[in-house]
């Protein structure tokens, strides 16, 4: 194993962890890591942090009778529910089924479990076990279906904005599929007053401008916001972003200091 | 709050253990534990109720069917079921004309925003260790993690997507998940 060949191996550890390989790549990495524990301990870490990606979610309700969906489709099935499946073990998508038993090894389980007294991941895994309690009480006590909002998802429309008037500035928009809720990722814009704040447009082809979000950005120019697209894309003839008055405007005074050129 | 903390792997593979012996008791016992987080990250993945249910249910009844091949080794039992799902929301992204699912929906309100306020301390001091840390990524990077993750994009794919080389994304990911290890993990000495 070449120093170059581990270098490379390493610059895909954080992707395998969140399963963001190609095939091919994947493979790759899944025969480094049987020969070597620093990378292996790398990935047991990124695991950790992958796992807990879902709890910075807003939690959804489950349905009401998803045990009982669950449980008819085990019943219902003609397969031997002790057939085993060859199932990934985490967001990595190793396929290799593997016996639980010690014989995987002592010191590959301490590793995670190690990992797992970080306080702050200490701290998640507690609740990992309370998370789903809170989630069915609530469930078991209100008087109607849950309702979940539509969370902001994999992106059905990418939009670029360029700084027209800060020409360092730039932001990325992803609409989610449904049309009508995403995010923008800004960089390069200034930090404003409190009196004011930067408004992103959305300029329809027969109607007056939209507002999409009122936002703010950190000492370093940067903000991620969640955003409201009120029709579709392919109704906007003009997107854009200007700085207003706080706490936003109804219609755009300011010039737009990131637009956008086109979008997909 | 460590000591809790590994209270509950023992819980969770003790379950395996019983699914693996056929106790249907054990499997609705993993299902309330970890439904919510589940029917949570699918939703987020594949964006439409129904789909999510399909989600739901398929990831516990793969769970049911591969309790053996659960590698302790591997990591947590949660972390486990958190891999199945994601990957069979992926899965169900890539597989069906996603656009044509999806059906007019107003937005709804979530029943438990409201009740978030009165969420156990546990889950608050999770949910802000893990928001916080998230908090510590450029907007770029956060992109990443979540096109990545949620997104079921591999890299190269998000560099195609945002019109930059696979180098810099991949660059980009692993300075994100640096980012959230220092955050989340002991301070450096």
């Amino acid at each position: 194993m070449t120093a170059d060949h581990h270098d490379d191996i390493a610059a895909d550890l954080a992707a395998y962890a969140l399963g963001s390989l190609s095939a091919a790549e994947r493979a790759r990495v899944d025969a480094h890591l049987a020969t070597c524990t620093d990378c292996a301990d790398q990935i047991a870490r990124y695991r950790e942090i992958v796992g807990a990606l879902p709890l910075a979610l807003v939690p959804a309700m489950p349905p009401r009778a998803g045990w009982d969906r669950v449980r008819a489709a085990l019943h219902a099935r003609a397969d031997a529910p002790s057939r085993p499946l060859s199932v990934p073990a985490d967001a990595d998508e190793s396929h290799a089924p593997r016996r639980a038993t010690a014989r995987t090894g002592g010191q590959r389980v301490v590793r995670w479990a190690r990992i797992a007294r970080w306080p702050a991941i200490a701290a998640v895994l507690v609740a990992l076990g309370m998370w789903n309690v809170v989630l069915e009480r609530r469930l078991a006590s209100s008087p109607a279906p849950p309702e979940v909002e539509a969370l902001s998802r994999r992106p059905g429309r990418l939009v670029i904005l360029q700084g027209a008037e800060r020409p360092n500035a730039s932001a990325r928009i992803f609409v989610a599929v449904d049309g009508h809720h995403g995010h923008m990722a800004i960089s390069g814009l200034n930090p404003l007053p409190r009196a004011r704040t930067y408004q992103l447009w959305f300029v329809p082809k027969n109607a007056p401008a939209e507002s999409g979000a009122t936002f703010g950005v950190d000492a370093r120019g940067r903000a991620w916001v969640t955003i409201t697209v009120a029709r579709s894309l392919d109704d906007v003839r003009a997107i854009f972003v200007t700085e207003e008055p706080a706490p936003g405007s109804r219609r755009p005074a300011g010039k737009p200091l990131l637009a956008a050129d086109a979008w997909r | 709050m460590g000591a809790g903390a590994e209270a509950e792997e023992p819980v969770d593979r003790e379950l395996l253990r019983r699914m693996q012996r056929g106790e249907e008791a054990a499997l609705e016992a993993l299902y309330a534990r970890y439904a919510g987080l589940v029917y949570t990250l699918a939703l987020r993945v594949v964006g439409d109720g129904e789909l999510a249910r399909e989600v739901l249910q398929d990831t516990f009844l793969r769970s049911w069917d591969g309790a053996d091949s659960y590698d302790a080794a591997r990591g947590r039992v949660a972390w486990w079921l958190m891999g199945i799902a994601r990957n069979g929301a992926v899965d169900l992204l890539r597989s069906r004309p996603h656009q044509a699912r999806l059906r007019e929906q107003g937005r709804l309100s979530q029943a438990l925003a409201a009740a978030d306020a009165s969420a156990s301390p546990a889950v608050a001091i999770a949910t802000s260790a893990i928001t916080n840390a998230l908090a510590t990524l450029s907007p770029a990077q956060r992109a990443a993690i979540e096109l990545a993750y949620y997104g079921g994009l591999t890299q190269t794919e998000i560099a195609r997507e945002l019109n930059e080389p696979v180098g810099t994304i991949k660059s980009r990911t692993r300075d994100a998940m640096e980012r959230l290890r220092k955050a989340l993990g002991p301070r450096d000495r």
